[in-house]
């Protein structure tokens, strides 16, 4: 088969596999063990795909993706190893090893998008503005579903076409500092988010419990699912006191909050 | 202002949030996340709501149903069903009652639910499903099988329909029929009293879990280590910072595309100063 069809067929499985998690609720289909396969089907050797993707699945076993963190691309990896196993008759761990840059460019690919994507965020929102609704919410399932498949598109088509040392070279190209450089502005991103949501829901006098849970979850380590837990415990307390008899003279003292501060 | 709301099927809408739910995270991003996806949830209910952009109270309503739906958000897409589901809920009684119908405990409610549901949501999923589907499906495969990665397959997408599709009907149903029970007397803002209180905490542990920034920071030699010392103080002191930085930026009604400059570009500059990591 011609090395052109074979690196689009292989980048088409990426796309695939990436969309399973962007437009399909994660179904599983992005794993390294199904890609993997189904580089093998279309490439006419399953019993590779099979052993590589079995291999990677190993590997990846374990890694639960939580937060905003990046973890080593196993199904990019997989993805790659499979190709390179099926058209070189290298053995699954070779394959493997020849797969990692192609994963680390697939990552550097991921936060550049990933960033791109809370700009056009933006985007969106004056599109709002303006009424031109279509064009934002556009920018999710057109912009970002196109973003996402470039993302796993090029670096595959890339490494099967022209060969991994290519891949090497533009990933030897991105100094150090820029790529652990954006990993902190990927940090600070998320701080604005966070921020802008706070500006919608921060009242007069309720500023503590955002403190509460933060500090429940710094100090004891708790999960977001225990504060929250914690949180209706909290609120039905206060709840008593912010409700109770002052409802025979509603109106009156409908007001009255205990926390209140004279903030503002 | 009365909306002829244009009468739709009840399989239709939840069919609506079921597919949408799955797309959430085709433009998930560092700042907000699935914001836009859940937007993209929001849209065929919202534009059944404001179908006519020509009456400006109706566009009106309309920006303001948009942008309320583009802030931060972040959950499992199969549980995100549900919240799909009950914001809609919340949205359609609004768009009845907008003057007894406060509009910020839609994302008061979203923000509640977005943390419980994404903690049981992925160790359902991710943790469990995921495990149990894949360790069978690498067996078979090590033995040469096709049906590994089949099998692995089926038991991955059978549970993930069926709790998307009853996550989302249940949330709809749900919620309009406890909001119409809420609506008069205070439970409603006994609710909103509870939702914001929830919410608020919900963010500030994700202040504490998600954003993780910390100082690689030494003097004399290694032996003073900014971060252990913070540590000390007060465990994730820097992502608090940022935080509380980015909101005061925004109160100051900084334009929020220079704040994304300034976040892209502070971090890379704070990380080459060795600063921040």
């Amino acid at each position: 088969m011609n090395t052109f069809i074979s690196a689009v067929l292989v980048g088409l499985v990426g796309v695939f596999c990436m969309w399973d998690s962007r437009l399909l609720g994660r179904l599983n289909f992005e794993q390294p063990l199904v890609g993997a396969t189904l580089v093998g089907l279309l490439l006419g050797d399953v019993p590779t795909g099979l052993a590589v993707g079995a291999a990677v699945e190993l590997v990846s076993m374990g890694l639960v993706q939580v937060g905003a963190a990046v973890p080593p691309d196993m199904v990019l990896g997989g993805i790659v190893a499979a190709a390179f196993a099926c058209l070189t008759d290298a053995s699954a761990e070779t394959a493997m090893t020849i797969a990692i840059p192609v994963a680390v460019l697939g990552q550097l690919l991921g936060i550049v998008f990933r960033s791109i994507i809370a700009a056009l965020t933006h985007v969106a929102d004056s599109a709002i503005d303006n009424g031109k609704f279509k064009t934002a919410y556009r920018m999710h399932i057109c912009a970002g579903s196109g973003l996402y498949a470039v993302m796993y598109f090029l670096p595959i088509f890339l490494a099967v076409f022209v060969g991994t040392d290519l891949v090497q070279a533009i990933v030897n190209m991105v100094p150090e500092w820029l790529s652990t450089g954006l990993n902190v502005s990927t940090k600070i991103m998320t701080a604005y988010g966070l921020a802008l949501l706070l500006t919608m829901m921060i009242k007069k006098g309720m500023t503590p419990f955002l403190f509460i849970g933060f500090l429940l979850a710094a100090y004891l380590n708790l999960s977001v699912i225990a504060v929250a837990l914690i949180g209706v415990c909290l609120a039905v307390v206060f709840m008593g006191f912010k409700f109770n008899g002052s409802h025979a003279a509603a109106g009156v003292d409908s007001d009255y909050d205990p926390l209140e501060d004279d903030e503002d | 202002m009365a909306t002829a709301t244009k009468d739709v099927s009840l399989n239709k809408k939840v069919s609506q949030f079921f597919w949408r739910s799955w797309a959430i995270q085709a433009s998930w991003n560092y700042e907000r996340q699935m914001n836009m996806g859940f937007l993209y949830g929001m849209v065929p209910t919202l534009d059944r709501l404001y179908p006519d952009e020509s009456d400006p109270k109706q566009l009106a309503a309309k920006k303001e149903a948009y942008h309320r739906h583009m802030a931060f958000y972040n959950c499992t897409p199969q549980t995100s069903a549900f919240v799909l589901g009950l914001a809609a809920s919340m949205e359609e009684e609004y768009a009845k009652d907008p003057e007894n119908f406060d509009p910020d405990s839609i994302n008061a409610v979203k923000t509640s639910l977005m943390g419980p549901l994404s903690g049981i949501g992925d160790s359902f999923f991710q943790g469990t499903i995921r495990v149990i589907a894949f360790g069978l499906g690498v067996q078979l495969a090590q033995q040469g099988s096709i049906m590994g990665p089949i099998l692995a397959m089926l038991i991955s997408i059978v549970p993930s329909v069926l709790i998307t599709w009853f996550a989302a009907k249940i949330g709809y149903q749900g919620g309009h029929e406890y909001l119409s029970k809420l609506q008069g007397g205070d439970l409603m803002e006994k609710l909103m009293y509870v939702c914001g209180i929830v919410g608020l905490m919900s963010v500030g542990g994700m202040i504490a879990t998600l954003i993780g920034a910390t100082t690689p920071l030494q003097f004399a030699d290694g032996t003073v280590v900014i971060q252990d010392i913070l540590d000390g103080m007060m465990p994730q002191m820097i992502s608090l910072g940022l935080t509380g930085l980015m909101y005061w930026l925004i109160k100051k009604n900084v334009n929020t595309g220079w704040l994304l400059v300034i976040a892209i570009v502070g971090g890379i500059a704070l990380s080459a100063a060795g600063i921040l990591a």
